[in-house]
């Protein structure tokens, strides 16, 4: 044998035992509530397999499955796109391989509140368009309604299938530092990071098979065929298979990863607004090789506004001519229904409990997390008074746009909210800054307690379904509390654990 | 399949090998005038008529001299068929159509596009000429073969091929008329050099080993004309890419009015005696030739791209 060759094969070298592992009694989250220990050194009881798992590791060996997952999601191509410098750029997807852990029992209780909040906001909107008895029983005063920009005239009187009109929903969850989960805002128009959720669990049974063994852990792969069969239960035509397609705004949008990963797994066409035709039948076809194509739901993932020109802005390039139409005779189902919106407004969040009691007569499962309207007088002032221990938001904005969090602002900054919150109050709410939970992360070269939230998706059609766990968000900047990945967040892989199966 | 997805791929592959095509041509060209009698003025605006860009380069500041006809064919993004502009839009149609594309080919045609984009204000310089045109070829080369070799043949692979074959049928035309005012010339003074001419064609278009196979002798205009426009086996022959485009009609829903279309090129050229065109008869047939090649393009955008309501 040729002497390079051998020297090339070389036996591994030989497994260090008295290895340092990973020192769980220096990890402090202070006085924050952590996931995954209860107390310095303490695991909470679903995460003992993860605790005593990376006890044995020493800090080089996390690292370096770290480095394999990230380079395994460069690999299978995860990536978002940020627009910066007027130019759009493809990042690899940032995931910290240390799951967010939730016990079982936690989650059936959330899962059900979930469930319960989807199911009067969507009662809410349909009333709303309809008959709209919560106004007339005073319970929400018309003025919110009147003046929200969400609320779209062109819908009143439309019935979609099941009174459903926001299929996909994606609630917010924070949990504060007693322990108590709130939810922290509801999206029910396009709500995404759900591809991400799926990406994130492949990559750390990549990088973390042996874990998967110590734990019981619930699936959540099947949500592809869950929102498939979700949407097929929307189509107009009875029988066959039909023909379910998700449109996109095209390559440039920050999702596009996410909608095409989507179509791909439910074996949808991937369409564009230019591929869709309406007839003179107020059917909605799609251009094919083939020829025309009928389309029996369309899961939308552009906006209201440039979904159909002859209705919402006429400028849109992105949108179909006569999509709306076709909507409105019930020919095609539109996931999420337009409209949908005017329940994610976040003056109508505080409402929400008392949306809930008006339709279920019963009591919100997980809490509101308490919040000053500053269309109110008294609440106003006592927004303002306050302003450096709250978190402001304008209504109608998602991404962590347009935001003050105030523990983290200046004074100029402060100062210049209170002038916006002054000159239009209808548009901002304020809750006070939650002290939000932590996990441990890895940061450099050591874990540290970093603060996240939660975004399970919740699906309605002729059934309901909630995804095991969701997309835990974090913030990766040490006490930062913004989570948007556009603003330097990152994700971790959520694992629901049932601790009495074993 | 959508119509929208189809086109891209179409246009990916007929954008692709018209850079290659471009590249060839141009080392043609380049080959020939290296050749050329001292006695003759090397004519660089040919390369404009052929690639029917005369036009458009009266229209950019600058005489028409080799220096800057090379940076308007190579790297001129106003000039609607430069090699950069094709390079952009084969890129642009593969970034949108991605998720039904290998990925590894996609990072190919990306750095393709990078290394051509360093290098456009640099224009094309006789020293480098050579080895820059030669590595788009080679690149181009590879990214067919990936597409070949990792993509289901099924019907957006059908649509690959028909981009493919139809630019590729009307460039070799085209690279056929670059050399025919040589070949074509009752001039006596050219005659001598009209096989090395030849040779040059033959090797600019990788053919003149094949030829060499499948001919078993020398070089001789009619004999070449003859392979480059009837051999059924070459791959770069205007036949084989007809055969090539029947196949593909074959393969998808509602071909027949395409595959009409082909074949009515197809008898047009079976018609024609090949080896005996010269000169002025030679260039009228080629123009015949890439008019139909534009119907058949017609066919098969109306057919499949924009499907009538």
């Amino acid at each position: 044998m040729p002497k390079s060759s051998a020297a090339a094969i070389k036996a591994p070298a030989p497994y260090k035992r008295a290895r340092p592992g990973i020192d769980w009694n220096a990890y402090d989250p202070g006085q924050f509530y952590d996931e995954i220990i209860s107390s310095p050194g303490n695991a909470r009881a679903a995460a003992r397999g993860l605790v005593s798992y990376t006890r044995k590791m020493s800090i080089k060996h996390l690292l370096s499955r770290q480095q394999a997952a990230d380079l395994a999601i460069q690999e299978m191509g995860i990536s978002f796109t940020v627009y910066s410098d007027g130019e759009n750029i493809d990042r690899a997807w940032p995931m910290d391989i240390l799951p967010r852990i939730i016990p079982l029992k936690e989650w059936q209780v959330l899962e059900k509140g979930l469930v319960q909040r989807q199911v009067a906001l969507n009662k809410f909107i349909d009333d709303i368009y309809n008959k709209q008895r919560i106004l007339k029983d005073k319970v929400l005063p018309r003025e919110i309604i009147d003046s929200s920009p969400e609320f779209l005239e062109q819908c009143i009187g439309a019935k979609p299938r099941y009174g459903v009109w926001s299929h996909i929903c994606g609630s917010d969850l924070v949990r504060d530092s007693d322990g108590t989960m709130y939810v922290l805002e509801d999206n029910l128009r396009v709500p995404s990071g759900v591809s991400y959720m799926l990406e994130n669990r492949a990559v750390s049974k990549r990088v973390l098979p042996q874990l998967f063994e110590k734990h019981f852990i619930e699936p959540v792969d099947d949500y592809p065929s869950q929102l498939f069969d979700m949407l097929a239960s929307l189509s107009p035509r009875s029988g066959d298979q039909p023909e379910v397609v998700v449109m996109t705004p095209g390559i440039f949008n920050s999702a596009y990863f996410e909608h095409a990963y989507l179509a791909q797994r439910m074996g949808a066409e991937l369409v564009e607004g230019s591929d869709l035709v309406v007839g003179d039948d107020d059917k909605v076809y799609m251009r094919t090789i083939r020829g025309l194509e009928r389309v029996d739901v369309i899961y939308r993932r552009i906006n209201d506004d440039f979904l159909d020109p002859e209705v919402f802005r006429p400028n849109s390039m992105l949108g179909t001519p006569g999509l709306f139409r076709a909507w409105r005779k019930g020919n095609v189902g539109l996931a999420n229904a337009p409209g949908a919106g005017v329940a994610d407004d976040k003056v109508i969040y505080t409402y929400v409990p008392d949306i809930i009691k008006y339709y279920l007569d019963e009591d919100p499962i997980i809490p509101n997390v308490p919040s000053f309207l500053c269309v109110d007088k008294k609440h106003c002032d006592h927004v303002l008074k306050n302003l450096e221990n709250m978190v402001v938001k304008p209504a109608n904005e998602s991404g962590g746009y347009g935001m003050l969090i105030g523990p983290a602002s200046t004074k100029k900054q402060r100062e210049e909210f209170a002038a916006r919150i002054r000159k239009n109050p209808r548009n901002y709410m304020a809750q006070p800054a939650l002290a939000l939970s932590t996990a441990p992360t890895l940061c450099g070269n050591s874990i540290q307690p970093r603060h996240l939230d939660l975004r399970p998706f919740i699906l309605q059609g002729k059934n309901h379904y909630v995804t095991a766990g969701g997309l835990t968000r974090v913030a990766l900047r040490k006490g930062s509390l913004v989570v948007n990945s556009s603003q330097g967040g990152g994700s971790k892989d959520t694992w629901i654990v049932d601790t009495e199966a074993s | 399949m959508l119509s929208r997805v189809a086109e891209r791929i179409y246009w990916l592959a007929r954008y692709l090998e018209r850079a290659e095509d471009t590249s060839r041509l141009i080392l043609v060209r380049h080959n020939v005038i290296l050749d050329l009698p001292r006695n003759v003025q090397p004519d660089w605006e040919l390369l404009l008529r052929v690639l029917g860009a005369r036009e458009q380069f009266a229209q950019s500041p600058g005489a028409a001299n080799e220096k800057n006809i090379m940076s308007f064919v190579f790297s001129d993004r106003e000039n609607s068929s430069s090699i950069i502009t094709c390079l952009t839009h084969a890129r642009e149609n593969m970034r949108t159509s991605r998720e039904v594309l290998p990925s590894e080919t996609w990072e190919r045609v990306n750095s393709l596009y990078l290394s051509v984009a360093r290098r456009a204000n640099k224009g094309l310089p006789r020293a480098s000429r050579h080895s820059v045109l030669n590595s788009v070829v080679q690149s181009t080369q590879q990214i067919a073969g990936m597409l070949s070799g990792t993509m289901n043949q099924d019907e957006s692979y059908q649509f690959l091929r028909m981009g493919r074959y139809l630019e590729r049928a009307d460039m070799t035309t085209r690279i056929i008329d670059v050399a025919s005012e040589v070949l074509g010339n009752p001039d006596e003074d050219a005659r001598p050099y009209q096989n090395v001419m030849w040779v040059s064609v033959l090797q600019s278009l990788s053919a003149y080993q094949m030829y060499r196979l499948s001919e078993r002798h020398n070089v001789r205009p009619p004999d070449a004309l003859q392979f480059l426009l009837r051999s059924p086996v070459f791959p770069r022959a205007l036949s084989h890419c007809l055969l090539e485009l029947e196949d593909a009609m074959k393969l998808l829903p509602r071909g027949q009015d395409s595959l009409k279309a082909v074949q009515s090129v197809h008898r047009k050229l079976k018609r024609t005696n090949c080896a005996e065109l010269e000169g002025e008869a030679l260039e009228k047939f080629l123009d015949d030739i890439q008019v139909r090649l534009q119907g058949v393009h017609e066919v098969i955008q109306h057919t499949w791209f924009t499907p009538e309501q």
